[in-house]
């Protein structure tokens, strides 16, 4: 009996402790959120490179840019950020996002 | 270019009604949606998501019909996705170095221990309004929702400088959160004041936002408060505070978040500037919140305009309202003055006569005579905006 009241006192003891020890530890997972980039040529290549650092919708969320602004901005993640773009693809890329984000071949 | 602005601008003000939309015309509701998704992350309520990694959510604006804005629904802004999501606060500690007497390791409590101090100030994020902008630029495509008006408490930094002792050829103070960038090559988000602008009064590192502790994405445990700045100095999850006898060159304040040299830190739309200077002190800027849209708006029936309005910390002289597109301009009455930091709601009671479409229009003046341009002012990062703006309604 005695030793079932020791026990659970010790029990309690380290379940405080273990709370106590919780409390300091502030924690969240933040959400998955999936962005699907628009169908067309490129569209692959556009989504395994620009996923490696950022999520895709930093993509979707822009207005239509001309083709100037978008191998502007290509350009920026390889030389600044330092995406890891191999040249031809980067033209992939750079055409992709004018066709499909941007104002195509217009100026 | 102008219909695309508007109505982008009316699909956030609707904020899922609408009404707004179908009263101005030309656009179908969804046609911006896919850009505008509301999302839930922990801690916060639905709020517009721009980005998920690293998480970037916008205020919707029903909320600034409160002076204060609750922390579940304050906007939420990252730049690196390396975002501090476990902070043990037993381990965490605020480190203080550099070209100072003592090197300081900062617990919370020692941060406790510092004078509290408490005031409300407006937090807005440098790009706030940036897809209002002709023609547009690159980044957060915020509409006016990354903002938003808090009471913070904390420690004065200039106390935890002082406490550490500056050394004399002190130029800058650099401030490094716990968040990292996804790649080595992708710089480190590390900020920095001039030396005179840490030591300034009103700056605190702080621990509560609305008496509460920081939520995790907008900055637990600490994070620096600049008020009358834009928020890019507000470092979150603060953890090295470092004292320097060399001007400060990291990516982020030499090469990011620079502005024109100009007096209005704008240049001829589409132009490349000359010279820059690093972002700081906020425009002063208006909005108005309510009406939103068109519903309830009938003739001769009284209608609450409402609104807040701020500056970059020298509080609000006056809030004019005009409802026929800027011809005529009448006072508004301002609401409770929480100090020059924090924003002003303004209030204005208007009884419309005829039917037909009006343009609302607020404009804004701070206590040295600071206002709004009606022509939205332009800057390669789309940075700045406060164009007084219209918000067109019907009434029937
Ligand atoms: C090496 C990491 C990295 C890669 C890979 C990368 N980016 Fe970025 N990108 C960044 C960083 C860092 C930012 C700034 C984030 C912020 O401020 O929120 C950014 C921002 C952006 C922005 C916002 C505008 C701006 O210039 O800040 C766009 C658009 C963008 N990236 C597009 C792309 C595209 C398209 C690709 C694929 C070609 C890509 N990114 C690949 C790191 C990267």
């Amino acid at each position: 009996m005695n030793k079932l009241i020791i026990l659970s006192l010790l029990l309690a003891v380290a379940g405080l402790a273990y709370a106590a020890e919780k409390d300091a530890v502030h924690s969240i997972a933040i959400p998955v959120v999936r962005t699907e980039l628009k169908a067309g040529e490129g569209m692959d290549t556009t989504g395994k490179y620009c996923s490696i650092c950022h999520s895709l919708d930093y993509i979707t969320m822009q207005p239509e840019f001309p083709k100037a602004t978008w191998t502007v901005e290509v350009n920026k993640m390889i030389k600044v950020m330092g995406a890891p773009i191999p040249e031809k693809d980067a033209q992939t890329i750079i055409d992709y996002l004018a066709a499909q984000y941007g104002t195509g071949n217009k100026p | 270019m102008i219909s695309r602005n508007l109505s982008r601008r009316n699909f956030l003000r609707a904020a899922g009604a609408v009404t707004a939309l179908t009263a101005v015309g030309g656009f179908p509701a969804d046609l911006f949606a896919y850009k505008r998704r509301m999302a839930k992350f922990p801690e916060k309520t639905d709020l517009i998501l721009l980005t998920s990694r690293p998480p970037q959510l916008e205020t919707p604006l029903s909320y600034f019909r409160e002076m204060i804005t609750p922390n579940e629904a304050l906007f939420v802004r990252w730049h690196i996705s390396g975002v501090p999501t476990s902070i043990d606060l037993s381990e965490w500690r605020l480190k203080v170095g550099g070209n100072t007497e003592k090197e300081l390791e900062l617990s919370m409590a020692d941060l406790k221990k510092f004078e509290k101090v408490t005031f409300t100030a407006v937090i807005q994020c440098s790009g706030n309004g940036r897809s209002l902008f002709a023609p547009p630029v690159a980044g957060g495509e915020w509409g006016d929702g990354a903002m938003g008006n808090v009471t913070w408490t904390g420690a004065r930094l200039r106390d935890i400088l002082n406490s550490a002792g500056l050394k004399a050829g002190t130029v800058d103070v650099s401030f490094n959160g716990l968040d990292k960038p996804p790649l080595p090559t992708v710089p480190d988000l590390v900020k920095s004041l001039p030396a005179d602008k840490a030591m300034e009064e009103d700056l605190i590192v702080a621990y509560e936002m609305n008496g509460k502790p920081l939520t995790m994405l907008n900055g637990f445990p600490a994070r620096l408060i600049v008020p009358g700045w834009y928020a890019t100095y507000w470092v979150k999850s603060l953890s090295d505070i470092t004292v320097l006898s060399k001007p400060f060159e990291g990516f982020w304040v030499k090469t990011a978040y620079r502005i024109p040299e100009t007096d209005c830190g704008c240049i001829p739309p589409g132009t490349t500037p000359k010279k820059t200077v690093p972002i700081n002190r906020m425009t002063t800027r208006s909005l108005i919140i309510d009406p939103s849209g068109s519903s309830g708006l009938t003739l001769n029936k009284p209608v609450a305009i409402m609104g807040v309005a701020f500056s970059g910390g020298r509080g609000v002289q006056d809030v004019l309202v005009s409802v026929d597109g800027g011809k005529r301009w009448e006072e508004t009455r301002l609401g409770a003055d929480k100090g020059k930091y924090s924003w002003r709601q303004f209030f204005y009671e208007w009884r419309p006569t005829k039917p037909g479409r009006y343009d609302l229009m607020a404009r804004a003046t701070d206590t040295i005579g600071e206002s709004q341009p009606f022509e939205g002012l332009w800057n390669p990062a789309g940075y700045l905006w406060n164009k007084v703006e219209k918000t067109e309604v019907v009434v029937k």
